[in-house]
């Protein structure tokens, strides 16, 4: 029988620009990683560590020609980018995900006009968050991971801070 | 007749980087679990520090360290999809159990809270 089962991996970022190697381990009855979702936990308490969006619009980037800054981009609030993951299954070359971490969706209440009575944050409103599919044979049971820091380094700080990396796979019992 | 019901379990949260467990017995007529969800009072608590181990019948529905806000459905989401699928889980011997692990986080700041449960469930008429 066929079972789906998935593999927490936790990586702690202590310093910024951190570059981790890492590695997977699945069971030895796996047979195909189906899909990958993260997550992440902010251990450090230090105020320039607290991964929000600058009140200030990083976006707003100045119109050429203008001089001035355009409007429209004061609208969209660029999302925290806290760092790269990538994976590579030992069967075969090359990365089989990477993606860009991000603490949340800065523009998650875009175009709500009930924001005044009923704030939208990602713990009330957010999507139901499900994996990333992937398709990739399990037969060697290590995936090798990397993931770079990039919060420390936009921050300026070393920044404590933890990713899950949750690897779904299809185990044989 | 078989007929789907929800029905919830909660466990406090009294104490900052604490780990709360609980075990909860369904009904006998309890025929397979559909799906689980998890809410909260102060959602924000649960959504940033959480993390739990839930179990049905022993076996391990999700593992260790699996965070809370995989199992969280915001508004935005349709009511029929809110919940986590587990694809029709036989309840054996009816036990839930629950493993939360509350987790300091530097975006929050503790405060107890409750933490709840949903099972979407499918029941038979006792005969």
């Amino acid at each position: 029988m066929m079972k789906e089962q998935v593999i927490i991996t936790k990586i702690s970022i202590k310093r910024k620009g951190e570059r981790k190697h890492f590695q997977i381990k699945l069971p030895k009855n796996s047979k195909f990683i189906l899909g990958v979702e993260y997550g992440g936990r902010l251990i450090e308490h230090s105020d320039s560590a607290l991964i929000r969006t600058p009140v200030t619009d990083p976006f707003a980037s100045p119109v050429i020609g203008s001089g001035g800054v355009d409007a429209r981009t004061q609208l969209f609030k660029r999302n925290q980018l806290i760092g790269e993951l990538k994976l590579q299954s030992c069967e075969k070359a090359n990365w089989f995900f990477a993606v860009d971490v991000f603490a949340s969706d800065a523009n998650l209440g875009l175009a709500d006009f009930s924001q005044g009575g009923f704030p939208v944050k990602d713990y009330t409103h957010g999507n139901k968050r499900t994996e990333e599919i992937v398709k990739v044979d399990a037969e060697s049971t290590i995936i090798q991971g990397w993931y770079l820091d990039s919060l420390g380094k936009t921050q300026k700080a070393d920044i404590k801070y933890e990713v899950n990396v949750y690897v779904w796979i299809n185990v044989e019992e | 007749m078989l007929e789907t019901a929800k029905k919830r379990f909660d466990i406090k949260i009294l104490v900052a980087n604490s780990s709360v467990s609980d075990t909860f017995g369904l009904d006998k007529n309890v025929v397979k679990v559909h799906g689980i969800l998890v809410t909260s009072d102060k959602d924000d608590l649960l959504y940033y520090r959480g993390e739990q181990k839930i179990e049905i019948n022993n076996k391990e529905i999700v593992p260790e360290n699996y965070e809370s806000k995989l199992l969280m459905s915001g508004i935005n989401v349709e009511p029929k999809s809110r919940y986590y699928p587990l694809g029709g889980v036989a309840p054996g011997n009816g036990l839930v159990k629950i493993s939360y692990k509350d987790l300091d986080d530097g975006r929050t700041v503790f405060t107890p809270y409750r933490v709840s449960l949903y099972l979407d469930y499918e029941t038979e008429d006792e005969l």
